[in-house]
Formats: structure tokens, sequence, C-alpha cells
């Protein structure tokens, strides 16, 4: 079994961190969170963690691009100025590449729920052994997106109780994290910059 | 290597041999937490890729029930430049 090494799960936790906040930033100036519905405020953050984790995978396997439409990044889904960057990717968490099998279509029963879990599993060139692939390879990342997510409602929760106490555990434990999600909050004019100074910092202590 | 028929009898590099699909579905296996799966015993195939769609499908509710939590808080927090502060002098 490939071992996920903390040198290859990092970057990519980090990429989607950094796509996570800077869709939720550039969303929740168009429209504040607390002026949405429940349920389109639960969508936009959900949509905004699949695009993030889709633009973070970048290129290597085909579900990134069955969740992100065609000619979207994340600098073209943020209407803000400052959103446009360059997309953070990373390498996939599994080691090596693969090459895709050229279009020999063997469909079997048994992989029929499979496909139409990971995304792209349905396409008509999608053969059993890329989309066994394609399932590892969203699996893992899916894992850490429920990761980072559950690590990004920590330290939110532990601010927004002004828990000062619980945040200093959280920080001593992740200082990266809660520098990205404290400098987010903080205010738009002093983000910019230090968003990239304090992120890349933080990263560099990881 | 060892003459294992292959299903598909192509021609070319498209030809998908029954052993690469069971290493593949032993991988997925191996991704598997241990609770859905005994990865010493001998699982049949198509009982991992069932649990691939399970576990699949509950990282989707999970990524769900998160983006409601984090949706609330993010709605209710209001975070101060003061706060921030305070924060920054903890890491620095």
């Amino acid at each position: 079994m490939e071992v996920i090494s903390s040198s290859t799960k990092a970057p990519f936790e980090q990429a989607f961190l950094k796509n996570l906040l800077l869709i939720l930033q550039d969303r929740s100036s168009s429209t504040p969170f607390h002026a949405m519905s429940l349920h389109d405020r639960k969508l936009a953050v959900k949509s905004s963690a699949d695009i993030a984790m889709a633009a973070a995978r970048g290129g290597g396997a085909r579900w990134p691009k069955a969740i992100l439409p065609p000619a979207t990044t994340v600098a073209n889904s943020c209407k803000a100025q400052r959103c446009r960057r360059i997309i953070v990717r990373s390498k996939r968490l599994c080691g090596g590449n693969y090459k895709r099998k050229s279009s020999m279509v063997v469909v079997r029963r048994r992989t029929m729920a499979l496909r139409k879990v990971v995304p792209g599993g349905d396409a008509i060139d999608m053969d059993e052994a890329s989309l066994l692939r394609e399932a590892m390879d969203y699996v893992v990342h899916l894992q850490a997106q429920v990761d980072v997510l559950r690590r990004v409602s920590e330290v939110v929760q532990a601010q927004s109780t002004s828990d000062l106490r619980c945040m200093a555990m959280v920080v001593i434990r992740d200082p990266g994290f809660v520098a990205s999600i404290m400098l987010c909050k903080a205010g738009e004019e002093s983000m910019d910059q230090d968003f990239d100074w304090f992120f890349d910092r933080s990263v560099r202590e990881l | 290597m060892s003459s294992r028929r292959s299903r598909s009898r192509q021609s070319g590099s498209s030809r998908i041999t029954d052993e690469q699909i069971s290493d593949l579905v032993s991988k997925l296996q191996d991704l598997l937490p241990e609770a859905r799966l005994r990865s010493n015993d001998r699982v049949p195939s198509s009982r991992v890729l069932q649990e691939t769609c399970n576990y699949i499908r509950s990282l989707h509710r999970e990524v769900d029930d998160l983006s409601e939590r984090l949706s609330e808080l993010l709605a209710s927090s209001d975070m101060s430049s003061a706060q921030a502060a305070i924060i920054r002098s903890l890491l620095m």
C-alpha cells in the first residue's frame, strides 16, 4: 500500500485551505453569510469546499474536471479583484502518475454503483481500471477535505465563543490554520499582502 | 510474466488483466477504514467495491454536515481586528 506521507499530504491540504479561504472570502464579499438563507449558506460553503478541493487536486485525475465546469478556475469563480491569483495546485497525495488506458469500455455490473459516486465515473470511456484508480484518488482527497473542514470549524468555533484558552490549544496544534483563518476575518484592507506573507510563513513552520 | 488470460482480447495497450484489477481492488481495500473491512482476510472484490461506495457516500455526508456547521459559524461569528491582533501576537 502506498503510504501517504505527511510531506505529500500537507501541500494538498494547504492548497485546499488556501483555495477555500479565497472562495469563501469572495462569496461573503458579495453577499454576507448572515444575509443568506440557511440553505443557501450551506450550499455556498459546500460548493466552495468542492471547488477548492478540485482546484487543489489539479489535472492529474479526471474527477476534478467533473466537479469544475470547463474553464472554471478559482480565479474565474471569484469576482473580486483580489481573487485573481494563481490557483494553488499541488502534487497528488498518492505518489506516481498513471497513463490512462485507450478507450476500451469494460462495463461490469458491480462497478455501476461506484460510477455514480465518483465524479466523472459515468463517462463513456471510463474503463474499470481507470474507475478504480479514480476512486482511490478521490477517496484520499475526500478524506483530506473532511479533515481540513473539521479543523477550520474548530478554529472558527473556538474564536466565536471567545474562549482564548481553547484557541491557544488549537494554535499550538496547528498555527498555520489559525493564522489563515484569523487573517481572513481580520479585515479587508490588511488582507492582501498579510495573507500571503502570513500564510507562507506559517506553512514553512508546518 | 505469467500467462494470465486477459478478459479483453484487444491489441495494443488497452488490455486490462484480471491481475491488474485485483491489484487495484486490494489497494482500494487498504484505503478503507478498518471498521469496514478486515484487511487481512480475503474479501471478494465486489464487497470492496460496495464498501467503497458506502464509504464515499458517508464522506459526502460528513462534508455536508461540516459545511452546514461551518456556514452557521461564519454567519454568527463576528471577528474584530482586535482579536486578530491578539492571535497574531500569540503566533509571532
